[in-house]
């Protein structure tokens, strides 16, 4: 569905990644672990064109998006992203935020959109709030809205940065709760988390990631019971407590 | 209650409109009498007093001899052709402005090193004349150039005209860092956001970008747009046919007759500025509460 093939990315002086591939196929879901700046979130960011890479090439379903005849705006209406601070409009309403990419990129008449956004806000179990501002909503409720607002595209990769990282840990399972259900429902996910439980439970392969290399790649339990490298032995020791 | 933000009151609230909001939490007209606030007491008794000054101040113009009702009433044609000079040099001035400054504010901000640079040396160029000089340097320039191209001998209006232009493009200049300001502080994951949905730079400026720098530079905006107004009575110099410069015909007239008629044109001008100005803050606050955020209210101490 979505490969990347030996991507380089230079801020300045500093090399953020060095020669990472990597492949999902359809309908699995992968996790992406690392301590900070080991640069899973550019990664990440990568794979939608927010930055684009200074070497290496990334598919989407065959198609060389890093080509430059691709419009960056194509590649990335097809691909949802949340965020980890939510990055919801705050001048407009849920229902707003979700309609705002149905109308302006996707040309669906406001009334077509506003339906398919508040089936879309239903589903994320915020069918009552479609008329709040992201200010008067919790931090779960403002993410759910995010995941919305990026489902409502159509998208055939969703990825996910730390999407749980600046929420009150008692929000963090209901946004967990919507990402499992997405997952069974056979969504392309590419996740950055450190929420172990989900990568556990959720997750097809979890790659771990450090000094903008893949250190290691397998499915949940070999990463998390038997790692093989040393640095994702200690990564995971420390993260598991 | 005090004239404050609207607060989220539980569920009821929030699931509604905005506009129910506003009505359902708007203060009634006549209520149960409530003991004023000690804020309250010190607003009542500052205004009572300046209304007892200013009382006195203008009893006090009465006892000078100031009050000539006819001569008040015998100027009023000439000074409405003065207000609608200055209305339109206003309804000029403040448009072309605004959308110079919006340009501006958009080529400073953006990523293109020369739309960069075309913003900078604007700023800096009409920022660093003063209004007059760039009033009197350019109408000059216009009749020379009409003159020498056109062979038109006396081109007052269109002189006037320049002028008008490059005293909308100094309060351009203005607006333009007024307008980048609020742009700045939109946060960059807003526009990161906009991107991820697939909307194009100009989408993404248009429908998330603006709408919130506008919100946050809406006060600074009426601060400018109350200043060029008034900035508009330098245009007087050049001949231009409006407030100041009907006010200083009018005193030129009316001082061999009676040293105190000029108090009472002046007075009758400093009145229309003062409508005409407040009418443009009037609009400028109408739209700050209409872009107000619920949830989203600022620091109250």
């Amino acid at each position: 569905m979505i490969r990347a093939d030996g991507i380089h990315k230079w801020f300045g002086e500093l090399h953020v990644l060095r020669g990472i591939g990597m492949e999902v196929t359809k309908g699995e879901v992968s996790c992406i672990i690392g301590p900070s700046g080991s640069g899973k979130s550019t990664f990440l960011r990568c794979l939608n064109l927010l930055v684009f890479p200074d070497q290496g090439d990334i598919y989407l379903e065959g198609v060389r998006i890093t080509s430059p005849e691709v419009r960056p705006e194509w590649v990335r209406q097809q691909i949802g992203m949340v965020f980890q601070s939510f990055n919801l409009f705050t001048h407009l309403t849920a229902l707003r935020n979700v309609t705002l990419g149905l109308t302006k990129v996707r040309r669906m008449d406001s009334e077509a959109a506003g339906k398919k956004a508040r089936w879309e806000l239903e589903r994320v179990g915020l069918g009552d709030k479609v008329d709040a501002y992201p200010a008067q909503l919790s931090g779960g409720q403002q993410q759910r809205v995010a995941i919305a607002r990026a489902l409502a595209m159509d998208p055939k990769v969703m990825l996910f940065d730390e999407p749980t990282s600046a929420l009150d840990p008692e929000f963090i399972h209901e946004v967990l709760d919507v990402m499992t259900k997405l997952a069974d429902e056979g969504m392309t996910m590419v996740v950055v988390t450190h929420e172990m439980g989900f990568a556990k439970k959720v997750a097809d392969d979890v790659t771990f990631l450090d000094q903008g290399q893949i250190v290691e790649r397998g499915p949940p339990s070999e990463i998390f019971e038997g790692p093989k490298q040393e640095r994702t032995k200690a990564f995971v020791s420390r993260i598991l407590g | 209650m005090k004239g404050g933000p609207i607060r989220d009151e539980g569920e009821g609230v929030i699931g509604k409109p905005r506009r129910e909001i506003q009505k359902a939490t708007r203060r009634p007209l006549l209520g149960p009498f409530r003991y004023p606030s000690r804020r309250q007491i010190v607003r009542r008794t500052a205004s009572a007093a300046a209304a007892v000054v200013a009382f006195l101040f203008v009893f006090w113009l009465g006892e000078a001899g100031l009050y000539n009702l006819s001569f008040a009433e015998e100027i009023v044609p000439a000074l409405e052709r003065g207000f609608s000079g200055t209305m339109w040099l206003v309804g000029f001035v403040i448009p072309v402005g605004f959308g110079t400054g919006l340009m501006m504010a958009s080529a400073r901000t953006s990523d293109s090193r020369i739309a960069r640079a075309i913003g900078g040396t604007y700023v800096e160029f009409f920022r660093s004349m003063p209004p007059f000089t760039l009033i009197a340097f350019s109408s000059l320039l216009a009749t020379k150039l009409l003159r020498t191209v056109f062979y038109i001998d006396n081109p007052v209006g269109l002189a006037v005209a320049a002028a008008t232009f490059a005293l909308a493009l100094h309060s351009g200049s203005y607006q333009t860092e007024i307008l980048r300001a609020g742009i700045l502080s939109v946060p960059a994951g807003q526009v990161e956001a906009a991107y991820a949905l697939g909307l194009t730079r100009s989408r993404t400026l248009f429908n998330v970008i603006l709408p919130q720098a506008f919100r946050i530079s809406l006060p600074a905006l009426g601060n400018e747009f109350s200043s060029v107004i008034k900035d508009t009575s330098l245009l007087s110099a050049i001949s231009a046919v409006e407030l100041a410069f009907i006010g200083g015909v009018l005193v030129n007239n009316a001082l061999s007759r009676d040293f105190n008629l000029p108090f009472i044109i002046w007075s009758e001008i400093s009145v229309l500025y003062f409508v005409l100005t407040y009418a443009v803050v009037w609009i400028v606050r109408y739209a700050e509460n209409r872009s107000k955020v619920p949830g989203l209210e600022a620091a109250q101490l």
